[in-house]
């Protein structure tokens, strides 16, 4: 729900080349607030790419179809937001080369899910002034969730309002959203509920992963 | 999708045709040409003929045929919905939103089911910022790695009985199950970096050096660039 499986030749030639022009200039910007970034952090961030790319191979039956897991709130969490948006467009293009998506999507793959990635350590650090760490890595991975997911619905809205073709384009865009909210919401329930346990267990084990509350510094490299 | 990246990858690194034995670079020039074309071409004969040569090269790679027509069909189930949402009536908008993506995912594992991923990479990365390049190989190198401990933790939550239960308390069991490898990359990144020291990390991962040494094998590559180029000229303004 939050990753654009569409492959090559399908979306508009002006959605995915902005998209990917988007993507890069973000990937520039993220590198240039990650520079301080250090070897461990680069060996970290390797180590959770692989987390995310067995998280996303996990196939969850809802109904019909299957959810693929993405784990923007945890990761935004634990890296930051530039540290992260390199990881998920790093993953991206991974996924593309393994035919999950077209390499033409790329930019907006690494877009969408890494504008959840991006506000999710802010929402983190604010909610855990008053939750739990489990609970509020939930909250954050919620919203998070519900942007990129958002940002999905748009994009796919946008390609097919602009498609030439017979159908009007109020329609489509209408269909879509009837199949895509219901999606959406259960995105949202069960990535919040996957990263509760993500949450529970690292606040357990090694808290010190975990970002602290606004106000208080941040612990984890990027 | 993680057994088909393993199985690829393996198909790469132990494969022993002519594609397999051409330079890194070639292929990627090649592949980049074929996708670009297939995006942009209007003409459905151009299309059907380019979907051709991708065939043709997947098949030329002795790739598994199952691995083929799964990358094949997988395109056709999120095609489907474009065609249906702009059906016009006619055959030439649904042939054209097939066969492009078709192409494009033929051209993608032949590239992927003869290159290697350090070759494959190496030229990537070095057209990305350079702890973006990095990360490229990481990932890739984590991902095998921690695929191990992750089928080893379902196995025991499975026989112990985790996958049972109400739908919220398994997704927080895989939760916790996800947070054991989020702490495995962790130590495993401590020591990756210990060795990265130790082996004098420069501050870019290299990867392999062969990814533009030219063989004979690239003449190949080149005559099917060659083949390209006349089809575009000769089909492009075509039905």
């Amino acid at each position: 729900m939050s990753h654009l499986h569409i492959p090559d030749g399908v979306l508009p030639f002006r959605i995915w080349i902005a998209g990917l022009a988007l993507a890069l200039i973000a990937l520039i910007v993220s590198v240039r607030g990650a520079r301080d970034g250090s070897r461990l952090g680069l060996a970290y961030r390797g180590a959770l790419g692989g987390v995310v790319l067995i998280a996303m191979a996990i196939e969850l039956p809802l109904g019909p179809i299957e959810y693929h897991l993405s784990l923007v709130g945890p990761i935004g969490v634990l890296l930051g937001p530039a540290a992260a948006f390199q990881l998920v467009f790093v993953v991206s293009a991974i996924l593309a080369l393994a035919g999950h998506g077209g390499f033409s999507v790329v930019g907006l793959n690494a877009l969408v899910l890494g504008a959840g990635a991006a506000i999710a350590r802010p929402l983190y650090r604010t909610f855990a002034g008053a939750l739990r760490p489990a609970a509020a890595l939930a909250s954050a991975t919620a919203l998070a969730q519900a942007l990129s997911g958002l940002m999905w619905i748009a994009i796919m809205a946008l390609a097919l309002a602009v498609q030439p073709g017979g159908n009007p384009a109020l329609p489509r865009v209408a269909v879509l959203s009837a199949i895509a909210a219901p999606l959406w919401l259960a995105g949202i329930a069960i990535e919040s509920a996957v990263a509760y346990g993500v949450g529970r267990f690292l606040a357990r084990v090694r808290p010190d992963l975990l970002p602290g509350p606004a106000g208080r510094g941040t612990e984890r490299p990027a | 999708m993680i057994n088909t990246l393993a199985r690829v990858d393996q198909l790469a690194s132990a494969g022993r045709s002519p594609w397999h034995r051409a330079s890194a670079i070639a292929k990627l020039l090649l592949a980049a040409a074929i996708v670009t074309l297939a995006i942009a071409a209007p003409s459905v004969s151009l299309l059907a003929a380019l979907y051709l040569v991708a065939a043709t090269l997947a098949l030329g790679a002795r790739l598994p045929v199952r691995l083929i027509l799964a990358a094949a069909g997988y395109p056709i189930v999120f095609s489907t919905l474009f065609v249906i949402s702009t059906w016009d009536g006619t055959w030439r908008t649904p042939a054209r939103l097939l066969l492009r993506p078709l192409t494009a995912s033929l051209v993608a594992v032949w590239l992927v089911g003869t290159t290697p991923y350090p070759d494959l990479f190496a030229p990537l990365s070095r057209a990305l910022p350079r702890s973006v390049g990095d990360g490229l190989f990481l990932t890739y190198r984590a991902l095998f790695e921690l695929i191990a401990r992750a089928e080893r933790w379902w196995r025991a939550l499975r026989l112990r009985g985790g996958a049972g239960g109400s739908a919220r308390a398994r997704l927080a069991l895989a939760g916790d199950g996800l947070g054991t490898l989020v702490l495995s990359g962790f130590e495993r990144s401590q020591r990756q970096y210990a060795a990265m020291l130790l082996r004098g990390h420069s501050g870019r991962v290299c990867g392999c050096r062969h990814w533009a040494e030219w063989t004979r094998a690239d003449a190949r590559v080149a005559l099917a660039g060659a083949l390209v180029a006349a089809l575009a000229v000769l089909v492009w303004g075509r039905a």
